[in-house]
């Protein structure tokens, strides 16, 4: 039994209500920052979550505590039957899990798990070492999260998740480079790797030019496509946001929306993403097809939004921890289908004349229901001319629809790279976008900024 | 408590480390949310925990424990010091701080009722009913939610600083969100978009705010904005509402004035500044009319302290005097870089993440007049509220900034809703186009609790206080 089962079997059986059920989250994690070539924001953590949600008389309360020991546990409960005490009965709660087998998954190993504070600093200096010539900022982080449900319906599940990331820009005062790796492998990283990478495109940046705003045919890289199909995702590809016409796929599913080459499944038990077996309600992850070439099918649900539905929905296993619920159920495991260009110069040809992203920054959505997107390019942005990637551009406020930018797929790269999507905030839950690069027809630009650099 | 951090320094000192602290922070907060007329969510959450930061030949190491006990204690300060000691080894500068007096005393956030023993019933029924206010048949979802929390923090240092610091915030909000037969979305919020406003008191703030009261005006103009015209683009005056200039300031001027960023440390992240420490006291950030301060003494800020997380003492620094850059927010490793004492803005979201260059009260000063003064002299222009969407470059230069409203200016009168307006600009230049702001009867302070930096990241709870302010030849009405 892990430690995260324990735990949540303890808390149930500290619960004071008629049902109760508990998600456990342990937390072992390093984190080497660099800036300037040096670690300055090294961060050990090791944490514990209780959180425990008890239904007394039809009423639903929550609490949370990092107290686990006896008297921790007595609090939490206590606390949590008195919010459930102040509540009026909750008609919408569609009750709690019943046990069920929940898939095998990977995510694990072993080796990653080990990983110790030397080790991590280690990996930050081989890939501060790969960059001699400009300064290196980032990180080296690995992390171990076990995670457990368990309730008074004999529900009990529990998985233990390793994940490793690496992220590099290499950057002068006239000059920045993007890259990035993650995977619950170490073994599959090369920091130094990822150094180089980001250090070659920084090199290509130097003498950035100005650029006429306007909309663009544009490749690309996963970095960029996986932030904004994530921020697309939490907005539009929510079900709790689809019941409330909020989504862009609200009364739109069945419709051809996007290119045929536009395929995006949430898959939880995908071994090429960060493979997860259940959700924080315990309900066994269910793999999605949400577009089917160019088609919305579907969206993902929790218990709530399924019974909201009604219809004989059920839940697919994409619930947050009961009180991050309002936000309603997120896909985690997002990937897209690949297509059939060998690298993203095999795009640049398609696109002809357009511009080239690496990465962006700072989104922020406009509009959901239209899925308009805000934010910049950096570390590496370019001219594409006569199918070729050739000069730097400066860096580019783009607000456009995501949507078309969906709809005017010109190509993919057959490869499809997992994205690291957490920024590491509050209780470590590794989560990332397996995406390929693409060219589009479609990406907006209406403003220019700073050149690349410090 | 005072003799866990005491402990974690004996360790970390005997382990090798030239310098140590200790922070022990225990944290109660509660969150209740409505919609619809029903429960949302109640929850109630504990964390406790010690963290520890050292500095073994000239680098940094940190570990947090959730154990309170000498074991806890102990093993944080051993693991960070083992973690220093691996990067020390390749570390190409040592890390310097600047000198201050060890910290001693108690600070204590002043408040008559304490929110977090205001009974849940109370709460529920608050947001139930201001909910109830907002009720029209456009308005498809309703929300309300309230928050409290009480945090008690005590720090130590090698170097002798001993201090306790007891904190409670409580704040609310309420959102209507609309939506039209043909699927067209628009919403409004009070008294501040992002989960409302909080500030570092009683729970006679939140009773202070006057959801009740609101509620309506909230409810209908969520409903008008379904029928209101979308925003023209084009060049003009735009005055910006105070929750608006919020955003305006701690985006354009709190980031870029936080010298770890100026001195690159966020560049992977959060990103950078256009400031360069030598534009300390030369470079014209905006008009005259600009004064911003830093102040974590403000009464009811969520920044404000009696010393920050490093034991620096809290105090009033300007920023920007009459337009020009006159300060950073800073730390004591900053401060020595730069060679000025600016220090006190170093602040850690809990106990298991390292303090970093944090905006603490971040204020644009008030000017003179009254809203209706700034409307007076435009002649054709927007009144601009309530931020909805924003986003701003690396180097904290280029923004585009989105409202839940406008309403035209016309001949100094507010005329038509306007529906979608967005604003965008390059950040000295748009401050430049700052032609007045309201005065101390328009100044209003708001309360954030979202405020994201650092990797591991970390949430800030910050408080701004700004007026209405008016800014000449902006870019209105940008479209995808």
């Amino acid at each position: 039994v892990s430690r995260a089962l324990e735990l949540a079997e303890q808390a149930v059986a500290a619960a004071q209500g008629d049902e109760a059920d508990v998600s456990v989250h342990v937390e072992s994690s390093g984190f080497a920052r660099y800036a300037a070539s040096a670690v300055h924001q090294p961060t050990l953590i090791s944490d514990e979550t209780v959180t425990l949600r008890v239904v007394r008389d039809g009423r639903v309360g929550c609490a949370t505590t990092n107290r686990t020991d006896d008297e921790g546990l007595a609090a939490a409960a206590r606390h949590a039957a008195e919010a459930a005490d102040s509540s009026p009965v909750d008609p919408s709660f569609a009750g709690l899990q019943e046990p069920a087998p929940v898939p095998e998954v990977g995510g694990y190993d072993a080796a990653t798990a080990a990983l110790t504070p030397e080790d991590q600093a280690e990996a930050a200096a081989e890939a501060i070492a790969a960059v001699p010539d400009f300064g290196l900022y980032g990180y080296y982080t690995s992390g171990v999260t076990e995670m457990a449900v368990a309730s008074t319906t004999g529900l009990a599940v529990s998985q233990s998740m390793t994940d490793v990331s690496v992220l590099a820009l290499a950057a002068s005062g006239d000059a920045s480079g993007y890259a990035e790796a993650t995977s619950w492998r170490a073994s599959d990283l090369d920091p130094a790797a990822v150094a180089r990478e980001a250090a070659e495109k920084a090199a290509r940046t130097r003498g950035a030019g100005q650029i006429e705003p306007q909309t663009f045919r544009a490749v690309l890289e996963p970095y960029a496509i996986s932030e904004l199909l994530f921020y697309f995702a939490f907005t539009s590809l929510n079900s709790l946001a689809l019941l409330e016409g909020r989504s862009y796929l609200s009364g739109r599913l069945g419709e051809k929306l996007f290119d045929e080459s536009f395929t995006l499944r949430d898959d939880g038990l995908d071994p090429e993403t960060y493979p997860k077996a259940f959700d924080l309600e315990g309900v066994p992850k269910q793999p999605v097809l949400i577009v089917e070439q160019g088609v919305a099918r579907d969206v993902v649900w929790d218990r709530r939004t399924a019974k909201q539905a009604g219809e004989g929905r059920v839940s697919t296993g994409h619930a947050l921890a009961p009180p991050g619920q309002a936000f309603g159920p997120i896909p985690f495991n997002l990937s897209m289908s690949g297509g059939s260009a060998a690298s993203v110069d095999e795009l640049a040809e398609v696109v002809g004349d357009g511009i080239y992203v690496t990465r962006l920054h700072y989104l922020g959505v406009v509009d959901p229901r239209e899925g308009i997107i805000t934010g910049m390019t950096r570390d590496g942005t370019f001219r594409i001319e006569g199918g070729k990637v050739t000069t730097p551009v400066v860096n580019l406020r783009f607000t456009t629809s995501f949507p078309a930018l969906a709809a005017g797929l010109l190509g993919l790269t057959e490869e499809r790279t997992l994205v690291n999507r957490s920024d590491f905030y509050d209780e470590r839950y590794p989560f990332g976008t397996l995406v390929p690069a693409v060219a589009t027809d479609s990406f907006t630009v209406v403003g220019t900024g700073s050149g690349p650099g410090l | 408590v005072q003799d866990l951090a005491g402990h974690a320094l004996d360790a970390a000192v005997a382990a090798g480390a030239g310098y140590a602290d200790a922070r022990v922070v225990t944290r109660r907060a509660q969150h209740v949310a409505t919609k619809n007329g029903e429960v949302d969510s109640v929850s109630d959450s504990e964390t406790e925990g010690i963290g520890v930061r050292v500095l073994v030949d000239g680098a940094w190491g940190f570990a947090g424990d959730p154990r309170l006990s000498a074991e806890g204690a102990c093993d944080a300060a051993l693991r960070a010091v083992a973690f220093a000691r691996a990067s020390a080894s390749r570390a190409r500068t040592r890390v310097e701080l600047a000198p201050i007096p060890p910290a001693a005393g108690d600070y204590a956030a002043i408040g008559r009722r304490d929110p977090v023993e205001v009974p849940l019933e109370e709460k529920i029924a608050l947001c139930l009913r201001a909910e109830e206010g907002m009720r029209r048949p456009e308005v498809k979802i309703t929300e309300a939610n309230v928050r409290a929390m009480r945090e008690e923090r005590v720090f130590r240092s090698s170097e002798g600083a001993s201090v306790t610091q007891r904190f409670v915030e409580c704040g609310a909000g309420i959102d209507a969100l609309a939506v039209s037969d043909d699927g067209r979305v628009q919403n409004r919020s009070y008294p501040s978009a992002h989960g409302g406003s909080s500030a570092q008191t009683g729970w006679e703030f939140v009773e202070g705010l006057g959801l009740d009261r609101e509620a309506p005006r909230v409810g209908e103009e969520a409903a008008a904005l379904l029928s209101a015209p979308a925003c023209p683009s084009g060049v003009t005056t735009i005055v910006v509402d105070a929750e608006q200039m919020v955003l305006q300031v701690h985006e354009s001027v709190g980031h870029p004035t936080e010298l770890d960023r100026v001195y690159g440390t966020e560049a992977a992240y959060a990103g950078t500044s256009f400031l360069k420490p030598g534009d300390l006291g030369a470079l014209r950030y905006g008009s005259e009319h600009m004064n911003i301060t830093a102040d974590p003494t403000t009464s009811l800020g969520l920044g404000t302290f009696g010393w920050d997380d490093e034991g620096s003492p809290a105090r009033r620094q300007p920023v920007v005097e009459g337009g020009v850059l006159t300060g950073y927010l800073a730390s004591r490793e900053t401060s020595a870089l730069i060679g000025r004492e600016l220090g006190g803005s170093m602040r850690a979201d809990s106990w298991s993440r390292m303090p970093l260059v944090r905006m603490t009260n971040l204020h644009l000063e008030p000017g003179a007049g009254s809203l209706e003064d700034l409307l007076a002299d435009v002649d054709d222009g927007l009144y601009l509220s309530t931020n909805k969407s924003w986003s701003i470059d690396d180097k904290r230069l280029n923004f585009q900034f989105g409202t839940q409203v406008a309403w035209e200016i016309k001949k100094g009168k507010l005329g038509r809703m306007l529906r979608d307006p967005t604003y965008m600009g390059v950040t000295p230049e748009f401050w430049g186009r700052l032609d007045a702001i309201a005065g101390p009867d328009e100044w209003t302070m708001f309360g954030l609790t979202n405020c994201g930096k650092g990797q591991p990241g970390q949430h800030a709870h910050v408080s701004h206080g700004t007026s209405p302010a008016r800014f000449r030849d902006v870019q209105v009405g940008v479209r995808s």
